[in-house]
């Protein structure tokens, strides 16, 4: 898990994410990555399609690791997208997904 | 080609990134009353390293006095008004005459864009560093995590330990300290050797003494702070069932165990090459950066028409890319017009400072040599992360006849997940470039065709012009 340096945390605009259902509370500046690192951790964010669990590992747009369900869409990149109130986070935990823009050899 | 050129729009020069030197090309061309059009991936000005420096999340005790030239950067960017387009796409770029071609994906649409000339300034990535586990959540990259601090001032929660070797490792180490976090340990992967190099090279060093000293403060507070720095480090697992549990190092012969809930891994950067390399450009070999670079000629441009500037094109630093974005900027206003007497000087005293900041470079280049082979990690290593392929499957696949990157990906599938080969495509040259004994300029790397960035169907279909280009 991931927390906020203290002093920041009283004055930052924040946002109700909503989480597989349930409302999260956070910081507006966060990549939806980011604030599922903060509110929940690394350890159930994505299943692989070898079944092995996954985590972002660069947040910045190369690893894809990071990829998540937003707002209905899958396989998003976490750590590009800003959190927006409202927005509703389907993290890959489930099943295996197919992988997104398929033409890409 | 140019089936319906009418809904294309039109930039006078693009710019791809706004990071250090995107910003300043930008901000010089507006000077000199060009208009150029910025993409970048990100949602805010200043790259990587300047990420979240219009709203601060955490305050400069923390992020290092440093982040204040980022914001005079972002500042200067924003009042010369030039026009930004954030949260965009680059998914291909192709010449047509004498100019270029772009797509561009924003909000879920796809447009094309043509422009006449073009400057790259897409940035760098950190090295993709495998070692046994690197898959397990529970590890992230060094950069990842300052990200993290940046973008929100999040700490982790229970002390993590770092490792791996560059600036990085104690710049994030220092950057927890003066938070109150210090991490539990540093496994300090740089050859004890390595660290002798500026007492053999003076003359470099003394161009480096600013970076040098800062690195040195940085590690002596952490020391003096209890923070452990391990070196002699031969070989690294991380170990757990779902999670990072902990890790294993073998120190000086002997292995030993750290229970472990978070790792920050980082052995350097390098050029993000799927643009430049999805252009047909020339790369070569640098075997200082243990990159492939594109070439480019004393203009920073790398073909007609086109620069390439920032860590995007050599590892060179913030700073070193605040000045290429501006040369290559002159090198525009050049083109249309020629220079004046004022802009040549200008010109001529940015190429000086950038070849002394280069002279220290290679110094900090051969004192962070990345020390752990690929070749030489466990065959369970996974090297193409998407594809779930390790050493072992890549080793089979060369000992099948693969003789090459692109024959690799087709008998192995490395390469062809969603990240897009960006963290295998160097590991796969290396490994084949050592079990083939050939150079990896000799290898290559495999061939990047569009899409160069994720792009789903539903955006595709966006774009009426796309099928007639990228099929």
């Amino acid at each position: 898990m991931f927390r906020r340096l203290p002093e920041t945390a009283s004055d930052s605009a924040e946002v109700t994410l909503w989480v597989d259902g349930e409302p999260q509370q956070v910081g507006a500046t966060l990549s939806v990555a980011a604030a599922l690192l903060q509110q929940r951790g690394w350890a159930e964010y994505r299943l692989h399609h070898d079944g092995t669990p996954r985590a972002p590992l660069c947040m910045m747009g190369v690893c894809h690791d990071c990829l998540i369900t937003i707002d209905g869409e899958p396989n998003r990149q976490g750590c590009l997208v800003i959190v927006k109130d409202g927005m509703r986070i389907e993290t890959q935990m489930p099943a295996a997904q197919p992988t997104p823009g398929a033409s890409t050899g | 080609m140019s089936e319906n050129p009418t809904s294309s729009q039109v930039a006078e020069v693009a710019i791809i990134g706004a990071g250090p030197s995107g910003l300043t090309a930008a901000t010089r061309l507006t000077k000199a009353g060009l208009k150029p059009v910025v993409f970048d991936l990100n949602a805010a000005p200043g790259g990587q390293v300047y990420r979240q420096v219009e709203s601060p999340q955490a305050d400069l005790r923390v992020t290092g006095i440093d982040y204040r030239l980022g914001q005079r950067v972002v500042e200067a960017f924003r009042r010369a008004r030039v026009d930004y387009r954030p949260d965009s796409r680059v998914w291909w770029v192709q010449r047509v005459d004498a100019g270029f071609e772009l797509g561009v994906l924003h909000e879920g649409r796809s447009a094309v864009w043509r422009a006449r000339r073009l400057i790259l300034c897409h940035g760098a990535m950190e090295r993709p560093f495998p070692f046994p586990g690197w898959q397990l959540p529970g590890v992230m990259t060094a950069g990842a995590a300052q990200i993290l601090l940046k973008q929100g001032g999040l700490l982790p929660e229970d002390a993590p330990i770092l490792v791996g070797s560059g600036p990085l490792i104690y710049l994030l180490g220092w950057q927890y300290l003066q938070a109150g976090h210090p991490p539990t340990c540093i496994l300090d992967l740089t050859p004890r050797l390595q660290w002798r190099l500026p007492l053999r090279q003076p003359g470099k060093a003394w161009h480096a003494r600013g970076y040098l000293f800062k690195g040195l403060k940085m590690m002596l507070a952490l020391k003096r702070a209890g923070v452990a720095i391990e070196r002699d480090i031969e070989a690294l697992e991380a170990i757990g069932d779902k999670v990072l549990e902990q890790i294993r190092y073998r120190q000086r012969g002997h292995w030993k165990q750290r229970p472990a809930s978070l790792l920050l891994s980082h052995v350097g950067v390098m050029p993000e090459t799927h643009l430049t390399r999805s252009l047909g450009l020339t790369h070569r070999w640098h075997a200082e950066q243990q990159s492939f670079l594109p070439v480019r000629d004393d203009t920073l441009s790398a073909d007609e028409n086109l620069w390439v500037v920032g860590d995007g094109a050599a590892i060179g630093g913030a700073v070193n890319a605040m000045r290429e974005g501006t040369l290559s900027a002159l090198e525009v206003i050049a083109s249309y017009h020629g220079l004046t007497k004022k802009e040549r000087h200008e010109r001529d005293g940015l190429r000086r400072e950038r070849a002394r900041d280069l002279c220290a470079r290679q110094l900090l280049d051969a004192m962070f040599l990345p020390s752990l082979n690929i070749d030489a990690m466990p065959e369970e290593t996974i090297i193409c992360r998407c594809e779930a392929l390790t050493r072992g499957d890549l080793d089979q696949a060369i000992s099948d006849g693969a003789e090459g990157p692109n024959q690799l990906k087709a008998f192995t599938r490395c390469g062809m997940g969603p990240c897009q080969g960006r963290q295998c495509s160097l590991n796969a040259t290396l490994l084949l470039s050592r079990r083939l004994a050939q150079t990896p300029d000799q290898i290559g790397q495999w061939q990047i065709r569009p899409p160069v960035q994720t792009i789903t169907l539903g955006e595709l279909a966006t774009s009426s012009m796309v099928e007639n280009r990228v099929t």
